[in-house]
Formats: structure tokens, C-alpha cells, sequence
């Protein structure tokens, strides 16, 4: 959640942060670098590429999203990734995972905090 | 032909990071996973070399030892050969130590009895402790008891029983447990 300076928690950010990659993955074929610009587009700044890297090798390690090398004019070929089949199935289930959540979390959150909790009756 | 951007000074710095991470994989990835790793790696950064310059492309990777760390979690495999050749290392100096000690022992007794020379061996059929004075001094450098001692800690620093088939490995497996208790 973002703080008054517009940051978000980054642990909280890593563990949605497959979802997010394959949300995006899924919207757009990417390269590491190039996601890591899409996330920061998006004000998602706490996430660096040296999380965002590993997230990717991991997701085409379970076979979540598949690889391709596309040359490139300024250096060694890129390596584009798309979700694959259990990408999107993985996908689905973490938004439906995602979303109960926010439901559930959401009557607590919206409830006014109390100035002091209450006393617990002996 | 390819055309870069960016300068060479830029590139070595990308290098340095490149094989930084790559120290932390030596010897605990596959080479070809490695290989595949780095160059990806190289393009990203020079990716973002191109947008930031190659100090801001480097730092934004973080703490590059965490990061060879993760790409470890992702990767590793079941033998950790660089420990494994650690724990030779270390297995030979100390035995060739040990051995020195006794040629020195060995050395002052003849001094200490008038002697002029002799031979000994302090565990027959092992190379380390054996040896000989006279003007000058023999002793093994490498003999199969050096080799086994070091396979034998090889084999226990790269914890090669974890690239056995799970099949064998099921009995110890079941011994060690993996069921967690909560505390009362």
C-alpha cells in the first residue's frame, strides 16, 4: 500500500509480484529490463530489476511463461517471455486467490481504528 | 553489424557485475544455465545502460551477491561442487600439515640420536605419513591416500548423496524427517 510519499511496501509487493509479471506478460510479450519500466509506469518504483530478474527466471523454471531470443541492434539478443498454458492457469487462480483476499480484508480495513484497542475481558 | 551505445567503460563495469553474480554461481548452477543467465543479464543491462548509463543499470540490480543468491533458489542443483572442491582443498592442506609435523618430528629425533638419515612410515600403506631423511628430505606430495581423502571430503562438502535417485535416498529421506511441529 502506498505510504504519503506514494512508496509501497516492498514485501508486500513481492509476494504478488509473479501475479503482477505474468498480468503483464500477459497483456504484452516483454524482456526483463523492458518490465521493469512497465512496473515502474505503473508507480510500482520499490520494484528493482534485481527482484524482477529472478521472478522470471523462476516463472519459466515452473514453466509459467515460455522464452524467446529476439536479436537486438545494441548488444546480445533479448529474451521475450509470454505466459504459456499453466501461466494463464496460474494466472487465473492467483486473481481469484487476489481478489478473495481483498474481500476479505476489505470489512476489516474499512472499519474506523479505535484510539486504544479494547480491554480483554478476564 | 551491431552498434551500441555504450561506451567501453560502460561495458566493463557491466562485465564486473556480470561476473560477480556469476562467482556466487560457480560450481552450483549447470554451465549452460549459467551461460544462458549471463546473457540475459548482459542484454538487460546494457538495456538499461542505454536509458540510464551503466553506474545507475548496476546499482538498480542491487546487492549483487542477493541476487546471484535468488537466481541460486531458482536453480540449484542437488551437488554443490564448489564446496565439494573446498573441502578437498582444505582436506589436503591439512593432511600435507600433518604430514610436514611428522617429517619434522621424524627429522629432529635423527638429529637429536647422531643419526645421519633413515625412513619411515608412520601408517603403513599411507602415502602422507611416510617418508625419508638424509641431506635433504622426501615425502609425498600426491599418493592415492591423498585422492581418497580428498574424494571422501569432496563427496561430503558437495553433499553428493543429494544427486542420488530419490528412490535411494527415500530411507534416509523418511529418517531425517521434513514433518514441522508447532512449538507449545
Amino acid at each position: 500500500m502506498p505510504d504519503e510519499n506514494g512508496a509501497h511496501d516492498s514485501q508486500l509487493l513481492k509476494g504478488v509480484l509473479s501475479m503482477a509479471l505474468l498480468r503483464l506478460l500477459a497483456e504484452c510479450e516483454s524482456y526483463g529490463y523492458e518490465l521493469v519500466g512497465r512496473l515502474h509506469e505503473l508507480g510500482l518504483k520499490q520494484i528493482h530489476e534485481g527482484s524482477v530478474y529472478p521472478a522470471l527466471s523462476r516463472l519459466e523454471r515452473e514453466g509459467s511463461v515460455t522464452a524467446r531470443l529476439v536479436s537486438s541492434n545494441s548488444g546480445p539478443a533479448r529474451k521475450y517471455y509470454r505466459p504459456s498454458p499453466a501461466g494463464y492457469a496460474s494466472l487465473a487462480e492467483c486473481e481469484v486467490a487476489w481478489t478473495t483476499l481483498v474481500r476479505a480484508l476489505e470489512p476489516i480495513l474499512s472499519r474506523p481504528v479505535p484510539r486504544r484497542p479494547q480491554e480483554a475481558r478476564t | 553489424m551491431n552498434q551500441s551505445r555504450v561506451s567501453f567503460g560502460d561495458r566493463l563495469r557491466i562485465e564486473l557485475a556480470i561476473l560477480r553474480i556469476d562467482w556466487e554461481l560457480d560450481g552450483r548452477i549447470p554451465w549452460r544455465v549459467r551461460r544462458r543467465l549471463k546473457n540475459e543479464l548482459r542484454s538487460n543491462l546494457i538495456a538499461a545502460a542505454e536509458s540510464n548509463g551503466a553506474m545507475a543499470a548496476v546499482s538498480q540490480l542491487g546487492d549483487l551477491r542477493a541476487l546471484g543468491a535468488s537466481y541460486l533458489e531458482v536453480y540449484r542443483g542437488r551437488l554443490d561442487a564448489r564446496r565439494g572442491a573446498w573441502a578437498a582443498f582444505i582436506t589436503y592442506v591439512a593432511v600435507q600439515a600433518l604430514a610436514m609435523a611428522v617429517l619434522l618430528a621424524f627429522q629432529s629425533g635423527i638429529a637429536a640420536g647422531g643419526g645421519h638419515g633413515g625412513s619411515y612410515e608412520l601408517l603403513p600403506g599411507f602415502g602422507p605419513f611416510q617418508g625419508s631423511v638424509n641431506h635433504g628430505f622426501e615425502m609425498e606430495i600426491l599418493s592415492p591416500a591423498h585422492l581418497v581423502l580428498m574424494l571422501v571430503a569432496f563427496l561430503i562438502g558437495s553433499r553428493a548423496w543429494r544427486a542420488l535417485p530419490r528412490g535411494i535416498r527415500r530411507g534416509r529421506g523418511s529418517a531425517a524427517g521434513t514433518d514441522w511441529r508447532p512449538g507449545p
